[in-house]
């Protein structure tokens, strides 16, 4: 029964979702979409001010990228993002992981994060703009708050969710309390928080931008927001694609660090 | 506790521990895993309600015997293993290995589950090594125990495997390796073979035969399959349900490996399966035991 098994470890790439670059067939639709775009504006129904051909679109974006304006708007976004990210997660992980160890903290707290996880991140914005004004306080820590909540939930569900039957074996090797911790309870809950923090830091992305549309003076929601004021309709929708390819690569990136993670997993 | 798992002998021949001395092998062997359950009763409390689960169990196991026990699911086997390895210390009665009464879990008693139980984010060697590590077995050796107990187990050359790479048989395998490796004085089994299909399970039986004979520790086995009890046991333990009480134990005076077309081993099975199938002796207190019919926990 026992043959040497060719390999063990599983190849990565086995598993669907798990590579960076577009399978080709993933480029057909959007290609498709920008020749519709184009050809609708090419027969002239729409006034030119409204729907800007794909073109224009990208002559302003490659503007923009050369005049330094867009790194420097999406680099003030991605700062904002990081420290904020950084700060809603570790408290996110630190409340689940306390809600989750203690029945008492339990039956205190998460009826209260319950309610709070109902409200849309997006309806505190008027409240904290203000408490905090238009600052980076502002945005960082609405970025915090939408990654509080979901981390929040993964880590306790995660550590809720750890059988039993796996505390029975550390209680039958008498497993001591760092080991179990380390061991056992962090490789048992992190697939589940790292669920957490992909979800989060896509949600975090999109209420960043929000937040910049609504209140800002720099980042790529304000590139947004003047260019809509200014009728310059080719610089919203560059706007538009640099948020989405942001948010689609963090997507992207913390998929291929949770498949990273998670190989022990079923391949 | 001396940790010298060399597979070709038995373990305590190669035990220079303090406790066994210069007093030399036969004693050595004496002094391991004697087990002796007295007047065994467990409870438990559904909603209010206390239902026996265990009644009166006496029963006595020799060091580096093999016992199997049969009986009808829910008749408390579970519980009773979880009760002697130290997982639930809420009973009445007397537990005791080598004299020493039960009261929590301890290297010197190991368990299988029916479901192996490997942690996933680990490979076979870490899974195996995760049982050594409240041990003052030095580190420099573990990896050499660890390795001589997966040659034991026939999965050398699976060290780095994963549990999901592994096969069914080669997972309980892997389980039955990281029990041992601590070489406890008592291995309990519970169903260790339950989710195996026929081939694998024969396959596996072989093994653990020829695993006790090479250790001699002493073993209890639970299995719901009267042929495999027969077969790997000494004396096999049949139980019945609504409370779990002891029936009959049956020698099984056969030397070790055995034959399994033994005439012997088929007119004893016989036999117990007539007693599994019989009606209850007395019917007195379990009209109402019945109603309450929970899923194991294996199930759950
Ligand atoms: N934790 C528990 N709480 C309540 N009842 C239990 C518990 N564990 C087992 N039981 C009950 O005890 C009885 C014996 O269970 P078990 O020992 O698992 O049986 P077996 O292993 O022989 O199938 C069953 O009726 C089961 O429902
Ligand atoms: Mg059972």
């Amino acid at each position: 029964m026992a043959t040497a098994p060719a390999s063990f470890l599983p190849s990565g790439s086995r598993r669907p979702g798990f590579k960076l670059g577009p399978l080709p067939q993933a480029l057909v639709p959007p290609l498709a979409l920008f020749a519709v775009w184009q050809l609708a504006c090419l027969t002239g129904l729409f006034p030119e001010q409204v729907l800007v051909p794909p073109s224009t679109v990208a002559r302003t974006l490659a503007r923009l990228a050369a005049s330094g304006e867009l790194e420097r708007d999406v680099g003030v976004s991605l700062r904002r993002l990081l420290v904020g990210f950084g700060a809603g997660a570790l408290t996110g992980l630190a409340f689940g992981a306390a809600t989750a160890l203690s029945r008492w903290t339990e039956a205190a707290l998460w009826p209260l994060f319950l309610l709070l996880w109902q409200v849309p991140v997006i309806a505190f914005l008027p409240v904290l703009v203000l408490f905090f004004g238009i600052d980076e306080t502002f945005k960082i820590t609405i970025v915090a708050l939408a990654t509080f909540f979901p981390v929040a939930l993964a880590t306790f569900d995660g550590i809720k969710s750890v059988p039993r039957a796996w505390f029975e074996v550390a209680q039958v090797y008498r497993t001591r309390l760092p080991d179990l911790l380390w061991r056992i309870l962090v490789p048992a809950t992190v697939p589940a928080i790292l669920t957490g923090l992909r979800v989060a830091i896509t949600r975090a992305w999109v209420v960043l931008v929000a937040g910049e549309l609504l209140a800002a003076d720099s980042g790529i929601g304000q590139l947004m927001e003047t260019g809509r004021q200014l009728f310059q309709i080719d610089v919203v929708l560059a706007g538009v694609i640099t948020s989405g390819v942001i948010g689609f690569l963090l997507d992207r990136c913390a998929r291929a660090l949770e498949a990273r993670a998670t190989r022990w997993k079923d391949a | 506790m001396s940790f010298e798992p060399v597979p070709q002998r038995p373990p305590h021949l190669s035990q220079t521990g303090p406790q066994t001395g210069i007093a030399g092998a036969e004693s050595a062997r004496s002094a391991r895993g004697a087990l002796t359950i007295s007047s065994l009763d467990k409870s438990f409390t559904i909603s209010g309600t206390a239902r026996k689960v265990l009644d009166g169990i006496n029963l006595t196991v020799r060091p580096g015997e093999f016992v199997s026990i049969v009986g009808a699911s829910g008749c408390g086997k579970s519980t009773l293993l979880r009760l002697i390895v130290g997982l639930d210390d809420e009973y009445t009665g007397e537990i005791r290995l080598d004299g020493e009464r039960v009261a929590t879990t301890s290297l010197d008693r190991g368990i299988v589950f029916q479901d192996h139980r490997l942690f996933p984010w680990m490979t076979l060697e870490q899974n195996v090594e995760l049982a050594l590590l409240n041990t003052d077995v030095p580190k420099s050796r573990r990896a050499q125990i660890v390795a001589d107990h997966i040659a034991l187990v026939n999965l050398t050359g699976f060290e780095k495997a994963y549990p999901h790479q592994l096969s069914g048989g080669m997972a309980q395998r892997a389980a039955i390796a990281r029990a041992l490796v601590t070489e406890p004085k008592l291995l309990l089994l519970d169903e260790p073979l339950g989710a195996l299909d026929a081939l694998t399970r024969v396959h596996v039986q072989n093994e653990l035969q020829r695993i006790w004979m090479q250790q001699r520790s002493t073993m209890v086995m639970v299995t719901h399959d009267v042929e495999e009890a027969l077969y790997l046991g000494d004396r096999v333990i049949v139980m019945t349900p609504h409370p779990g009480r002891i029936r009959r134990i049956v020698d099984v005076d056969l030397p070790h490996p055995r034959d399994r077309r033994s005439p012997v081993l088929h007119r004893l099975k016989d036999e117990i399966l007539a007693e599994l199938t019989a009606a209850p002796t007395d019917t007195t207190d379990d009209a109402r035991g019945n109603l309450v019919l929970l899923p194991t926990r294996e199930d759950r």
